[in-house]
């Protein structure tokens, strides 16, 4: 007996489509598969972003071979919010760019240490680090709006959310009260839910709730991009590739580590000089870590 | 235009003309490939049509007359004792096969389908041999159908007759008895117990419609038993002795004894014909029991070479067959196609008739699935007593945690019929909910499909 049911035309149709039923119950987490469910222009959601879904209604096959997959639960999910987040939120990304020279100075120090803590100190566990640090200075940066705005939610907490890039889809676990964590505690957090999420093994405790949600690009390539602040959050923190550029310190043009950072953020909560003074903030702690400190 | 079979080959070759060899051969040929259908035969519609379901429901149907003619005096309204013509019966149940397979050459000549008499055997997989004669074929469907099984050690005696032998109509036995209480014995019993038989059914198993729900087959047992019919269940032929005024079945069982009988029928079952065909020539694999294995598009091992109906195993059932055969005539056209369900209903023309489908709790029992299962009893039905039915009941299987459908049995008046209805609810994934909630027209005997929902779902006003 099957967990799912479909009728015997929907049936015939998936067996011409090639799809397996089965698994498209499952993705959708649906018992009753409908025609509807088996041509993914038909699926829900997108109508709330277009008014019309024409410009999808397209017969692609009239261009050439076309395979036809479904979307997975977890696309739909990101999609749902990605898109409620870009219809609803008034974004504007700052960027700017980090000395992280220090850093990676620091990570060269702490190389033994981590290597007997059995720990990889990544330069993401930096940016944690200093992005909790700089939300502690600028509360505004770790609030929520409710939903009809008239009510700012500002946290005590600092949680900080990653996205992590896995076979399955985009998912956003959390490290809790990365304020009063220390870097290796953090780094060890990171590589243990970035498994948890490729591994699909996630529970609810592992997401939600976050105070700003990092988005590190920085071991892919760009030199930066506009991220989609992650809602109910109002700001996201864009990581792209480390690059050395030319710095003239007063005397010299001296080659300098610079980490390109963007700042999304919904300007309905913050406004663009808010932004400007978070970034200069972090990047002043990037450039310094010994402001953790203080 | 007509096709050219010059050297004597087919693109698509259909081996047997029943229920699913012509409607094979049909849809291939309105898929446009160019089809010869084969059947040893002179008239097409296999069994079903020519010695099985068709013949045998005209029967029936005589049968049904006779017995509800004898009912209404109960109403008050009298018959005389019919008079029966054998003679004019058979004539009638040959004229309803006759129009129906001379409909079906017609149809054949409609869609070109050339049409072949003889008896095919393979030479290769790209060759059979048809009375002598090589036909080469792309593809082909074996659709050769069963045949009754004989009773092994039985002596050959004309009085021992198969279900072909007692549709043909030569007599009626005075005394006749009939071994094997599934469908074909039960159907068989109605006809000659209505024709004035007294019919004695022995069943090896402990109940009678093997296979169907054991409640719904206790109603058809007292029902059949009421209607004299005389049924020993849990009881074998131990031996067979064909004396010359009678043949004398020793039995051994619940029922121990000799049983005297004119007529005998062997009603045990049918064998796939698989083994007919030198199916080896062509590198199939045939099991010992002459079934030929095919997946859901009903392909052999043989890509090229397809098997539908009986020949591919249980259930042997005419509307399985045809299934197959659209199945097998697209997937040959190129089309993706299966017989993608395990919902084969199953009837006993009997009276009253016994329907079912899917699961029942007995088969849930076995394949450790957790069923609940709701009814309604035809007692309580206003149609079937104002249609003077006798007992009847709608049972439907359900699974408990989704309220959906996974089996239904009927027992009653038209219960064939009512299945349908049922069949699509399970096709469709309904739950009982949907069945309760879909009007029923009042007074029908269908109602009490939606009153034996209400009643799981605790919202009869009926009972």
């Amino acid at each position: 007996m099957k967990n799912h049911s479909a009728s015997p035309s929907v049936r015939a149709k998936a067996l011409e489509l090639s799809i397996d039923l089965e698994k498209l119950a499952a993705d959708l987490d649906k018992r009753q598969i409908t025609l509807d469910d088996l041509s993914p222009k038909q699926n829900t959601g997108r109508s709330q972003v277009a008014d019309s879904l024409s410009y999808w209604d397209v017969d692609h096959s009239l261009y050439g071979d076309v395979q036809i997959q479904a979307t997975s639960k977890i696309d739909r999910v990101a999609s749902d919010n990605l898109s409620a987040a870009n219809t609803v939120i008034p974004q504007v990304t700052h960027q700017d760019h980090a000395d992280i020279t220090a850093i990676e100075a620091l990570r060269g120090q702490f190389k033994l240490e981590a290597k007997k803590r059995g720990v990889k100190l990544t330069g993401l566990a930096f940016y944690v680090k200093a992005l909790a640090h700089t939300l502690k200075k600028f509360q505004k940066f770790n609030a929520s709006l409710s939903a009809d705005g008239q009510t700012l939610f500002l946290k005590e907490y600092v949680h900080i959310g990653i996205a992590v890039d896995t076979e399955h889809g985009l998912m956003v676990p959390v490290i809790r009260n990365v304020d009063k964590k220390g870097l290796f505690t953090i780094a060890a957090e990171i590589i243990e839910l970035a498994n948890k999420a490729k591994s699909r093994k996630l529970s609810a405790d592992d997401m939600g709730g976050a105070s700003m949600t990092i988005s590190n690009l920085g071991g892919i390539g760009g030199t930066g991009f506009t991220p989609i602040v992650n809602p109910p959050e109002v700001a996201i923190l864009g990581i792209t590739r480390t690059e050395t550029r030319p710095f003239w310190d007063g005397e010299a043009f001296v080659p300098t580590k610079f980490a390109p950072l963007d700042l999304s953020y919904d300007h309905r909560v913050i406004n663009g000089a808010d932004a400007a003074r978070f970034l200069a903030e972090l990047t002043h702690v990037l450039k310094d870590p010994r402001q953790l400190l203080v | 235009m007509e096709y050219l079979y010059m050297s004597n080959h087919a693109e698509f070759l259909v081996l047997g003309a029943g229920p699913g060899g012509y409607a094979c051969a049909f849809r291939a040929a309105d898929l446009g490939l160019n089809t010869v259908l084969v059947d040893p035969r002179a008239t097409l519609g296999g069994v079903c049509l020519n010695e099985g379901c068709i013949p045998s429901k005209a029967l029936l149907h005589s049968a049904e007359v006779i017995r509800e003619a004898s009912h209404m005096s109960h109403w008050g309204i009298g018959f005389e004792k019919p008079s029966i013509n054998l003679d004019k019966l058979r004539d009638k149940k040959e004229s309803i096969v006759t129009s129906l397979t001379s409909g079906l050459a017609g149809l054949s000549r409609r869609r070109k389908v050339k049409v072949v008499q003889g008896t095919g055997t393979f030479v290769d997989k790209n060759t059979v041999e048809i009375d002598g004669e090589e036909w080469t074929f792309d593809n082909l469907v074996i659709s050769v159908g069963s045949a009754p099984i004989s009773l092994p050690g039985w002596p050959d005696d004309d009085r021992i007759w198969d279900s072909r032998d007692a549709l043909e109509l030569r007599e009626i036995p005075s005394h006749l008895t009939i071994v094997g209480g599934g469908i074909i014995g039960l159907e068989m019993a109605t006809v000659y117990s209505a024709l004035g038989s007294q019919v004695q059914v022995v069943e090896m198993g402990s109940q009678i419609a093997a296979g169907s729900d054991k409640e719904c087959a206790a109603i058809l047992h007292d029902a059949l038993t009421s209607d004299g019919i005389t049924i020993h269940t849990n009881t074998q032929v131990v031996s067979v002795n064909t004396a010359s005024e009678c043949i004398e079945l020793t039995c051994d069982g619940d029922f121990t004894g000799v049983i005297e009988a004119d007529a005998v029928i062997q009603a045990v079952g049918r064998r796939a014909n698989g083994l007919k065909i030198n199916a080896e020539a062509a590198g199939l694999d045939v099991m010992p029991n002459g079934v030929i294995q095919v997946d859901s598009s009903c392909r052999t091992a043989q890509p090229n070479i397809f098997a539908i109906g009986d020949v591919t195993g249980n259930p042997m059932l005419a509307h399985r067959a045809t299934h197959q055969g659209h199945v097998a005539a697209e997937v040959a056209s190129g089309h993706s196609a299966a017989l993608d369900t395990d919902l084969i209903p199953s009837v006993a023309y009997t009276n009253p008739e016994l329907a079912w489908v899917g699961l029942t709790p007995a088969q849930a029992t076995d394949q450790g699935i957790v069923v609940k299962q709701t009814s309604f009893p035809w007692a309580a039905s206003g149609r079937n007593l104002a249609s003077g039915g006798g007992d009847g009941l709608t049972k439907l299987v359900y699974c408990p945690d989704t309220n959906r459908l996974l089996g239904a049995s009927i027992v009653g008046r038209g219960a064939g019929e009512l299945l349908s209805e049922l069949v699509l609810a399970i096709e469709m994934g309904a739950t009982l909910e949907d069945v309760a909630l879909t009007v029923h027209a009042h007074p029908t005997l269908a109602e009490t499909t939606a009153f034996a929902a209400e009643r799981a779902l605790g919202t009869l006003t009926d009972l």
